[in-house]
């Protein structure tokens, strides 16, 4: 029933009589302020994408006289079909928010303290930045130091900024998900962790997967969650391998309630099942993997020149790998050249002979029955040797998926996901239809190379300790750098950042460990900080702080797909941003115009164009001053091949669909060559020779336990605290928020309250703990000896292990009024260092904590 | 419930839409459910029969519609829910909206509406009757609920909270049209409809699962602040 | 002649001090009533305790409702007094007839009040209760019936009963004589006159009776009727709410019998046999409530459902146990000591015990009209929300105590300027005589 304008017009003259009445009987001013416009209000909905989450999804804008009253989802967007998260849908009143910073800030104090600021132009605030920028980038540009978060144009920021500046660049990586990267990319090639491919698998092992709150694989939310329905209405079963069953809400078909950290041992204990019973499949791994390769005494490739050999079963002799013709032997042991060597396949068998279920159930805390019914579950489903036509291509049916994600950042994380991928190995799952994929298109990313290929130097290291005998694979850890920073002479580094470009990350509070990066980055001489709020890094450490814009900017192209369809978006803005927020685009043009380095050769347009892969008529002149609705135009028209250039995007939709992502892209097996060509690292041999050269070099044990061809359990190092220190603490996500910027949007903040230590009630019981008594949580380093403590209130709850508590993440700001008063953040309780962080340089999230009643308040 | 608040700018604490979360059972056979929860606009409304002025009233098409002109506010429908889905607005509407939108930093983006996203369709009259039965209200001293989004459904769109669930979990249409969505979910799997001891006849129904235990025990429940 | 012209002077023209100093200070709290009523009314009801049900965890009917049941329930024993003194013409009883109706009519009025005070939009109630009305609502029971039918009902009645009074009076009065006048409107107490009053109030009497009966059980409707909220939808509800009604105005007839005797010497007029019988009626009421309540417990222990059993508990053992055993105690004392006034020799006939007893049985009352209304909500909820609580607010007491002050005061100062108690019939024979 539409109004028609008559009626229209006559409602509205009833309106203005109820309300004088309203006004009679109530009293003034008791309804809401409303615009008050000329005539009939002027509607209309334009594109934009989501800017509070991180996989951008497509969102209309619904405005009123050009006032934007509601964002709703893009149908058209494939990741969010039209809908939108509570994140999403809350969005639009951070983008009004009154405290939002509104001119570029200069400090008038100290550092270390709450800061203190006056108002300055952009062209000062620029200027000022430039100018220490320069200083220290004359000197030596790696000093220079980039650090973000969440990047939402990669081309444009991680890429064309940091080379345009030559500076060092860390991400946000080695806290998400980076020791799963790592391991994926040395492993497989790929750059993305796990993710089951929802339609068609069958079985799913969600691994650390907080379904119902977050992330998974790469994504944000909606659209795993929704894949994962359809699949369970289809059939599907999932189990959870969390120490919690809160993530997975009603839709856990089994639950291992795992000990933090022994996911390895757990993994190992299954793939054991799977070897024990047979499930294996051969063809897989003899055709696509190293599992053949004969490896020596010294857990070195048998090689004839640089070729490492394998065990031809045809001519019973070992052959070159490769060699056509030949038949190599998965298992056995045979004398070649006189010596005994082993497949690796036959090494990592005798290997985890040991590591059975029963042994597992002690260290993972799970019944050794109900990891074998797992495993034995997972390796029917996976019915090795079917295979399904998809897209016309008869391919591996392997219906078995594992998501795994942030749950990886444990302190053999690397070597966790390692185990995992072995476990898929067995079933020929990765790559297979139905099975698991680790990113959108089978792509191989130029890591895999280079992880096998590291040069370990001597010192002096750069501050990021990459290429350094600590960590030679290396996620380029903020917390690792700061460690460094707070004593460079214990890892021969001599070179440390002086200035930092602070773009979208908040380390003060997102990353472990709070004190250590706090005196870290007390020691920067310069801090410019782009954000849109007083992040609380930039409150302590901020010298100059640029507002950026937030939904109301230019920005992008990021990926709109579901994974099965390819689409890109580019955020367009629905209004003029607010207050004298920019772009971050325009910031950058701007910062690099007075820096001299936005123009000519080398200059940042021109590494955009490079990074856009823009050339003759449709790259950017690198004489002229671009807008940043310019840069996106020449992308959207010269890379993507959109007529109408960027209007496509502030006019039609949020999101560009190219259309579905053919098998012959998607999966491992329909690629050509079949998985792009490389062979899989089932044994990881340049880990050994890392080991030895780190050795050799004389690291400590702690740093080169890691480093084995083969996954190896190991007891946790923070299971060597002090007896009292009994309860494992681990972090988890909330639904309502996003990472450590929004907790004090006021709409998001009522749907949680703030922080809490979730506890099985036994546990509490057996303390004397109630519900909502408030307690101290203390961390203990069981190397260094350090504890650190904060104070919170307990919430017992029968979906949580007994030795473990749990902590929200998200909480701890202070600088927004709306924030202040929700608990403290769990990074406090985190410890960066050797032995808490991977051998990957990544983050763990889960360490030994006491817990004693505190008073109240 | 983030969607119908943005959409019908509600005050702060008051959820037209609520969403519980619960645990039953112990470790390990704990489990967590979730259970939206909207105005049953139930067909045999207690609220209905007990406003004394006619301001909670059933519409033809079965919306159950609060006339916040007309409402007094007594909370007598309050009272009489047994689902507690009514909200009375307990304070001025300006001050109830979160932040401070006065702020005159952020009234010149916004022309002064408070909050800045607030619809002016909520103000309208809507149904035959031409009642004000929008979200609109907001008025100190008047009881408001979910309104089944009537200034969307009018013009043809799904309520809000069906429009944006990432889910589809919930969906909304004519029950009395066998072709309609809801009809057809209601045709193929079981389903219960929430205390349907209490003769209320409610027109949301829960499609698969069962109505919470016993021994459901809410969790991660709203802080509320008034 | 002479002994009417006494009775008058004896209450009007005595005014000490502590009168005024009583005055002065239920004024006050009357004021601080309507501050805390301003205050409400521009900052909403945010600044009471009260708030939503479910979601907020709270009571959205306190401490106001309790006190519009309590006030009705006043209300009752009032006018059923009056009505049945005027009906099965009890006329040892008489001289507490007025004082019965006029208790009525205060009592009616507060609850008025209160009902206004708990509204969010007080005009529009007003305006839209009338315009609006739907008798299908039982709110519609409570307002239009009770305290407007009702009122004005008890208010005629009131003044059919005391024409003849304030004719007497207006006879004799030094000062407000107009007042007695207008009151009396040309009535001259002649027989023919005195006959016709006589019957015009007892066929009032007998048309307030039904209209009585179904005004205190629509109030129980509108609780007993709500199938969403355990511990309310109960068929007990009508007759426990008329029976505590009966018992709570009974004794606040008892004090005040008890103060007008002794403010105004009247220790003959209001003797030993009105104490007797209202000592009587008390005991016989309490019995049946406690009885009533026995029975209710007992039908929510073993049949109730389990969200009624647990309402139950939270009232026996939980949050609320103080307000029940307290209003429990308060019962069973009123009992103990009025059967004590019988039983043990130097109490027998004492007034004390039986304003004591008045006393207790009404803050029994309060307690129980608190714990019908409020617990059910807060802890009565059918979903599985979490607990809720309920503390009323400074403004509520505030409130709350003006209201009652303003009730003393005008019963103060009516009973200054109007005779409280009838002046004597004359005797059959005296009417006679002057025929
Ligand atoms: N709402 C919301 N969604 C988000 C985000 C957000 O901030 N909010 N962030 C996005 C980002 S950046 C990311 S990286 C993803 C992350 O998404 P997820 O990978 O789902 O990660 P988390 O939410 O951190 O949940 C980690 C889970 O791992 C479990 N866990 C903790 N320690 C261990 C362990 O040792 N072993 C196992 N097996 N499990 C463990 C926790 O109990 C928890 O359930 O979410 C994305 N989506
Ligand atoms: N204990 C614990 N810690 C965790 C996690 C956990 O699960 N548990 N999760 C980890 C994970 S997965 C991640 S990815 C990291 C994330 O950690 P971070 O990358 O630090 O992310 P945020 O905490 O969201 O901080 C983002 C900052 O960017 C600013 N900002 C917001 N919007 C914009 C914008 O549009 N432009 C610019 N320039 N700035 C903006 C905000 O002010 C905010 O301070 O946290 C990690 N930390
Ligand atoms: S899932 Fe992430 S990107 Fe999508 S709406 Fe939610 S917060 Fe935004
Ligand atoms: S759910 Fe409650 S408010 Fe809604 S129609 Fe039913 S009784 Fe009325
Ligand atoms: S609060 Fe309003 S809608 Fe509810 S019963 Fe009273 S008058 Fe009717
Ligand atoms: S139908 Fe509309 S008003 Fe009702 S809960 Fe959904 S969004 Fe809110
Ligand atoms: S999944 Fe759908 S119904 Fe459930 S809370 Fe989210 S939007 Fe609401
Ligand atoms: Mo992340």
């Amino acid at each position: 029933m539409k109004l028609s304008r008559r009626t229209f017009l006559k409602g509205t003259g009833a309106a203005g009589a109820a309300m004088a009445a309203t006004r009679f009987l109530s009293g003034p001013g008791e309804t809401l302020a409303l615009a008050q416009a000329q005539g009939a209000p002027v509607e209309d909905y334009v594109p934009a994408t989501c800017w509070i989450g991180k996989q951008e999804c497509g969102m209309v804008a619904h405005r009123v006289n050009g006032r934007v009253i509601k964002f709703e989802g893009d149908p058209t967007n494939p990741r969010n079909l039209g809908t939108l998260c509570p994140k999403g849908m809350a969005q639009i009143m951070p983008v009004y928010d009154p405290n939002r910073v509104k001119t570029p800030l200069v400090r008038t104090n100290a550092k270390g303290q709450p800061g203190q600021w006056r108002q300055a132009s952009w062209d000062e605030a620029i200027e000022i930045s430039a100018a220490a920028i320069k200083e220290a980038r004359d000197r030596e540009p790696s000093i220079v130091l980039w650090q973000k978060g969440r990047s939402k144009s990669k081309y444009v920021y991680d890429e064309a900024v940091t080379e345009t500046l030559g500076c060092t660049k860390l991400g946000h990586g080695a806290f998400c998900s980076d020791a799963g990267y790592r391991a994926m990319e040395y492993t497989v090639g790929l750059k993305g962790v796990l993710n089951p491919d929802f339609k068609h698998t069958r079985f799913v092992l969600a691994w650390g997967w907080n379904m119902t709150n977050s992330g998974g694989n790469q994504l944000c939310w909606i659209t795993w969650p929704r894949q994962m329905l359809e699949a369970r209405d289809a059939g599907m079963k999932i189990v959870f391998v969390d120490p919690r069953i809160r993530g997975a809400g009603p839709y856990a078909d089994g639950w291992l309630p795992i000990r933090p950290g022994t996911d390895l041992a757990l993994a190992q204990a299954m793939t054991s099942v799977l070897v024990e019973d047979g499930t294996i499949d051969q063809e897989y791994l003899v055709t696509y993997t190293n599992a053949p390769y004969l490896v020596g005494d010294d857990g070195f490739f048998v090689r004839e020149g640089d070729v490492p050999l394998v065990w031809d079963e045809r001519s019973e002799k070992a052959v070159p790998a490769g060699s056509s013709g030949a038949s190599p032997a998965l298992e056995g042991t045979y004398t070649v050249a006189g010596a005994k060597v082993r497949t690796a396949f036959e090494v990592f068998k005798e290997h985890i002979a040991a590591r059975t279920p029963e042994w597992a159930a002690d260290i993972c805390g799970i019944p050794a029955d109900d990891i074998r019914n797992t495993a034995r579950e997972m390796g029917a489903a996976a019915s090795i040797g079917s295979t399904i036509v998809v897209d016309g291509k008869s391919l591996p049916y392997r219906p078995v998926g594992v998501m795994a994600y942030h749950a990886m950042q444990q302190e053999m994380g690397f070597q966790a996901t390692r185990a995992l991928a072995q476990m898929l190995m067995m079933l020929g799952a990765l790559g297979a239809v139905g099975g698991t994929l680790s990113t959108t298109k089978w792509e191989i990313d130029s890591k895999y190379y280079e992880w096998d290929a590291v040069e370990i130097g001597d010192g002096p290291y750069g501050f990021t300790l990459s290429s350094s005998k600590y960590f030679p694979i290396n996620s380029g850890s903020t917390a690792v750098a700061a460690t460094v920073m707070n004593d460079p002479g214990a890892f021969d580094v001599e070179t440390l950042p002086e200035v930092m470009i602070l773009h979208m990350a908040n380390p003060v509070v997102s990353f472990p460990n709070t004190e250590t990066i706090k005196e870290a980055f007390s020691k920067l001489k310069f801090t410019v900080v782009l954000s849109p709020w007083l992040s609380e890094t930039a409150d302590l450490f901020a010298d100059v702080v640029l507002p950026a814009a937030t939904v109301e900017k230019y920005e992008g192209p990021n990926s709109g797909s579901d994974t099965y369809i390819d689409a890109v978006t580019i955020r367009t803005p629905p209004m003029d941003p607010l207050f004298e927020s920019r772009g971050e685009f325009d910031i950058y043009v701007d910062l690099f115009d007075r820096l001299g380095l936005l123009e000519g050769e080398g200059g940042f347009i021109h590494h955009i164009n490079e990074q856009f892969e823009l050339e003759g008529k449709h790259a950017m002149p690198t004489d002229r001053m671009p807008t940043a609705r310019q840069i996106l135009d020449a992308y959207a028209k010269g890379h993507e091949g959109i007529p109408e250039g960027i209007e496509y995007f502030e006019k039609k939709s949020s999101t560009y669909v190219k259309g579905p992502i053919p098998a012959e892209e998607r999966y491992g097996y329909a690629v050509s060559p079949p998985f792009a060509g490389v062979l899989h690292r089932f044994y990881g041999e340049s880990l050994l020779r890392y080991q030895h050269t780190m050795k050799d070099k004389g690291a400590d044990e702690i740093f080169w336990r890691d480093y084995t061809p083969l996954p190896t359990w190991r007891g946790l190092t923070m299971d060597d605290s002090p007896p009292e220190y009994d309860l494992y603490l681990i972090s988890h996500k909330l639904v309502e928020h996003k990472q450590g910027r929004t907790s004090f949007v006021p709409l998001l903040k009522e749907l949680t309250g703030g922080q809490q230590l979730d506890m099985n009630t036994k546990t509490a019981e057996a303390r004397g703990l109630q519900d909502k008594d408030w307690v101290w949580v203390e961390s203990q380093n069981s190397v260094t000896g350090d504890t650190r403590t904060v104070k919170t209130q307990v919430h017992l709850t029968e979906t949580l292990r007994p030795d473990t508590v749990s902590m929200r993440h998200g909480f701890g700001l202070w600088t927004h009024p709306e924030a202040q008063d929700q608990g403290p953040s769990p990074n406090t309780l985190f410890f960066t260092g050797p032995g808490y962080v991977a051998n990957t340089a990544d983050q763990s999230f889960q360490v030994k904590v006491r817990v004693d009643r505190a008073d109240e308040g | 419930m983030e969607a119908c608040k943005v959409e019908n700018a509600t005050p702060e604490s008051s959820f037209f839409m609520y969403v519980f979360r619960f645990e039953q059972g112990e470790y390990p056979a704990s489990r967590i459910s979730f259970l939206p929860r909207p105005c049953m606009h139930c067909d045999n409304a207690p609220c209905v029969k007990v406003c004394p002025v006619g301001a909670r009233y059933k519409r033809e098409d079965g919306i159950v519609a609060t006339d916040w002109d007309r409402c007094i506010g007594c909370r007598y429908c309050e009272v009489a829910c047994p689902y507690g889905v009514n909200s009375f607005n307990w304070k001025d509407p300006e001050e109830a909206q979160y932040l401070d939108w006065k702020d005159p930093v952020i009234t010149t983006a916004t022309d002064g509406s408070i909050p800045p996203y607030r619809n002016p369709a909520l103000d309208e009259a809507y149904g035959p009757e031409q009642r004000k039965i929008a979200g609109g209200g907001h008025v100190q001293g008047v009881m408001e609920k979910c309104t089944f989004c009537v200034h969307r459904v009018e013009e043809g769109l799904d309520p809000a909270c069906a429009q944006t669930c990432p889910v589809r979990a919930l969906i909304f249409g004519d029950l009395d049209d066998p072709d309609s969505a809801p009809a057809k979910a209601l045709q193929q799997r079981e389903s219960f409809t929430l205390l349907a001891e209490a003769g209320t006849e409610p027109r949301v129904h829960y499609v698969g699962g069962s109505p919470p235990t016993e021994d459901a025990r809410q969790v991660d429940a709203p802080e509320v602040r008034v | 002649m002479a002994t009417h012209n006494a009775t008058l002077s004896r209450q009007a023209r005595r005014s000490p001090s502590a009168w005024h100093l009583v005055v002065a200070v239920l004024v006050a709290l009357v004021v601080l009533g309507i501050y805390a009523y301003a205050h409400e009314l521009s900052e909403g009801m945010a600044v009471t305790g009260l708030r939503n049900i479910g979601p907020m965890g709270g009571a959205t009917w306190g401490l106001y409702i309790t006190f519009v049941v309590y006030f009705v329930g006043l209300s009752f024993a009032g006018i059923s007094t009056a009505a049945l003194i005027r009906l099965a013409r009890i006329d040892r009883l008489r001289p507490i007839s007025r004082m019965a109706e006029l208790l009525t009519v205060v009592a009616l009025v507060l609850a008025g009040l209160a009902i206004i005070a708990d509204l969010g939009q007080p005009l529009r109630g007003i305006v839209n209760l009338l315009r609006y009305a739907r008798p299908q609502s039982p709110f519609f029971g409570t307002f239009t019936l009770v305290i407007s039918g009702y009122l004005f009902a008890s208010l005629v009645y009131l003044y059919l009963d005391g024409r003849r009074d304030a004719w007497l009076t207006e006879q004799t009065a030094e000062r407000h004589r107009g007042f007695y006048r207008f009151w009396a409107a040309g009535y001259r107490d002649t027989p023919a006159e005195r006959e016709r009053h006589d019957r015009a109030t007892f066929w009032l009497a007998i048309a307030i009776v039904p209209l009585l009966i179904t005004a205190h059980s629509t109030l129980g409707f509108v609780f007993g009727l709500q199938v969403g909220r355990p511990g309310w939808f109960s068929a007990l509800q009508a007759p426990s709410f008329v029976i505590l009604a009966g018992v709570s105005g009974l004794g606040m007839l008892a004090m005040i019998v008890a103060a007008v005797r002794r403010r105004q010497h009247r220790e003959e007029e209001l003797g030993v046999e009105i104490f007797k019988w209202l000592s009587t009626a008390l005991v016989i009421l309490v019995l049946s409530y406690l009885y009533l309540v026995v029975v209710e417990l007992l039908t929510n222990l073993y049949t109730g459902s389990s969200r009624e059993r647990d309402v139950m508990s939270e009232l026996l053992f939980g949050d609320y146990a103080w307000i029940y055993w307290g209003a429990i105690g308060c019962f069973v004392g009123a009992l103990v000591l009025l059967i004590f006034r019988v039983a043990l020799p130097n109490l027998r006939g004492a007034v004390w015990p039986v304003v004591v007893a008045g006393a207790l049985v009404n803050l029994g009352a309060i307690g129980k009209r608190y714990l019908i209304v409020v617990p059910s909500q807060t802890k009565g909820t059918l979903l599985p929300y979490d607990e809720g609580s309920y503390t009323p607010a400074w403004t509520e007491f505030a409130l709350v105590i003006g209201l009652i002050s303003l009730g003393v005061l005008s019963y103060m100062l009516f009973t200054r300027y109007f005779p409280i108690v009838e002046h004597p019939q004359p005797e059959p024979a005296e009417r006679e005589e002057a025929q």
